[in-house]
């Protein structure tokens, strides 16, 4: 268990991260009555800021515990998540700018207002409101897991530590939910800054003290299965097409593109999107964990008990660090878990007010608009923490992998739709239609129809990410079915001038609007525009 | 014209850390470690540096062409 000191500071450095939570309302102050203001943080992130956001939001507490685990379980394949953070940054460089300008000229707040009116089809807008919403959940609800690995190995030999982990997580969610709720996407760009410099401190000082006192590599490896070196052959299909396909599907959670439209302008938002990458080593060195851990017998021997992998970060933190550094880098991976799990639930509000609420109520107004969001985003949080506390972390698990096949599948409409008005909106809601049922299908195969633990398909090429195949089959129905569509002229044209996805329009930045709700108004007036 | 030659620049630049990373049978082998390191886990890392500069690079030059 951790020492009092290492609780102490914990608690102490928790209470900081409450405090520029609430602070951060009164963070580059707007109106918070507006959606975008709230939701968005008014669309005033910088180069810099968009770097330690975006990248706080990404790298998230279950990625600091699931990768150690997959690695200390597997060894190398789980590596794939280091090519896979390197890639997705070139297609966020090549697709986040653009749809920020859309998004900007039209006051869209989500990547589904553009797919509406891109394609002029509410059903293939409702189909991708849906999916961002079912992927974002469990993913938030993983965080909650990554959170109780920390206080499960803080807390250890502590009489019912799992009521005092469970009560810990619900207070821990209340708070987070009242400061999101009052801050918005504020408040999780000030902790940002927090988890952010904890997360290279604490990282940082585990790796040095690992090589100086405990042998390092060479002790780790001696210890570790031999196949654990590198990558078995019949495991390279499945390596490289773990890494491309989550690389290509990163960007179109909800939480990533929201993230993302909080910036202030293309150029900045550009550039913080190609350094990162090199948050990346952060992760590579935490996967690293997995192996460092078997030189380490105290934190083996916790893994080993519990029988829990999940464990292996805070497990060798505890093990090497001194109590007090100890409670600063548990609590490091802690708010690494409430930093994404406010952005996502914001992401998933947004989502939720503005492509379900608002079709159904096309009257809201904008700040009736704002009100749903906050409320909603408070919802989904505890909805999530009901779920891994009444349902089971493993199902969290299990629904968070076919999050990811799901969310590939939308990538036709919102990627491709960023750069041609070719595809028929019809025929991507079919290839949809066909890739999420090819994907669900795929990935219940896989797996016996037994317990979902797997996300890879035995083709002839060897073990490939079912998410890849299922977009390959939701890709061929979208291009054949327009080609169709078009001959037949059934085809619905976009609504979107070519001209809004190349530049800002003069005139249409917020901060040059004296009323930060102009924006959400604007979008009303072009809903009126008759499909 | 310099604006499209820088444009094609960029895209190769996108492109280079693809090609490293998908060639996966360049990189996985165990020798030449780095301080008891596999290779494998050390060259993946270091190119998470290299394509945080040629991603920047890139940017830089996109965003100059704007």
């Amino acid at each position: 268990m951790l020492n009092n000191d290492g609780i102490a500071l914990f608690v102490v450095l928790f209470i900081v991260f409450v405090f520029l939570g609430f602070y951060g309302a009164r963070f580059r102050r707007g109106d918070l009555r507006g959606l975008n203001e709230w939701g968005l943080g008014g669309q005033r992130m910088g180069a810099w800021l968009l770097w330690v956001l975006v990248g706080a939001d990404l790298y998230t507490a279950y990625t600091f515990v699931a990768i150690p685990s997959g690695v200390y379980g597997a060894g190398a394949l789980y590596f794939y998540a280091v090519p896979y953070v390197a890639l997705t940054f070139a297609i966020a460089v090549v697709t986040m700018p653009r749809l920020w300008v859309v998004a900007r000229n039209r006051g869209y707040i989500t990547a589904v207002d553009f797919v509406k009116d891109r394609f002029n089809s509410r059903n293939l807008a409702l189909a991708i409101a849906l999916t961002g919403v079912v992927a974002e959940l469990p993913y938030i609800a993983l965080q909650i897991v990554g959170m109780q690995s920390v206080l499960t190995v803080m807390l250890l030999g502590v009489a019912n530590v799992k009521t005092v982990t469970e009560v810990a997580l619900i207070v821990a969610f209340v708070i987070l939910a009242v400061f999101t709720f009052t801050s918005g996407l504020r408040g999780a760009a000030l902790g940002a800054i927090m988890k952010d410099v904890l997360i290279f401190g604490s990282v940082i000082a585990v790796i040095v003290v690992v090589l100086v006192n405990w042998g390092g590599f060479t002790t780790a490896f001696a210890s570790a299965p031999k196949s654990y070196a590198d990558l078995p052959t019949i495991s390279i299909p499945k390596f490289w097409s773990l890494f491309f396909g989550s690389a290509l599907a990163l960007y179109l959670y909800p939480h990533a593109i929201n993230g993302c439209l909080s910036a202030s302008d293309k150029k900045s938002l550009r550039t913080s999107q190609a350094l990162l990458p090199i948050y990346g080593v952060g992760l590579a060195l935490l996967a690293l964990f997995g192996v460092l851990v078997y030189g380490i017998p105290a934190a083996l021997s916790i893994l080993k008990t519990s029988g829990n992998g999940a464990l292996t970060v805070p497990a060798i933190i505890i093990t090497v660090l001194p109590g007090w550094a100890a409670g600063i880098a548990l609590l490091a991976v802690f708010i690494g878990g409430l930093v994404p799990a406010a952005i996502m639930a914001i992401a998933a509000a947004n989502l939720l007010t503005r492509n379900v609420v608002k079709e159904v109520y096309p009257k809201i107004t904008p700040h009736g608009e704002t009100q749903a969001a906050k409320w909603i985003s408070a919802a989904v949080k505890f909805v999530a923490l009901a779920f891994v506390f009444t349902v089971s972390t493993t199902y969290a698990v299990q629904l968070q992998l076919l999050g990811g096949v799901l969310i590939a599948q939308t990538l036709p409409a919102v990627f491709l739709g960023l750069y041609t008005r070719w595809l028929d909106g019809k025929a991507l809601t079919v290839g949809w239609g066909v890739g999420i049922i090819s994907g669900i299908y795929l990935v219940l195969d896989a797996n016996k129809f037994g317990i979902l633990t797997s996300s890879l398909f035995n083709t002839p090429f060897g073990f490939l990410y079912i998410a890849i195949l299922a977009l390959g089959l939701n890709l061929l129905v979208a291009v054949v079915g327009t080609a169709l569509v078009r001959a037949t002229r059934f085809h619905r044209e976009g609504i979107i001038p070519e001209e809004d996805l190349r530049r800002v329009r003069t005139g249409s930045s917020p901060s040059a609007v004296p009323n930060p709700l102009a924006p959400v108004k604007a979008v009303s007036q072009l809903e009126a525009v008759p499909e | 014209m310099a604006n499209r030659g820088s444009q094609v620049v960029a895209a190769i630049l996108l492109v280079i850390p693809f090609v490293v990373y998908l060639w996966v049978p360049s990189y996985n082998m165990v020798d030449p470690k780095l301080d008891g390191l596999p290779f494998f886990y050390w060259y993946q890392t270091i190119w998470l540096v290299f394509s945080g500069i040629l991603f920047g690079l890139a940017a830089w030059l996109i965003n100059r062409g704007e």
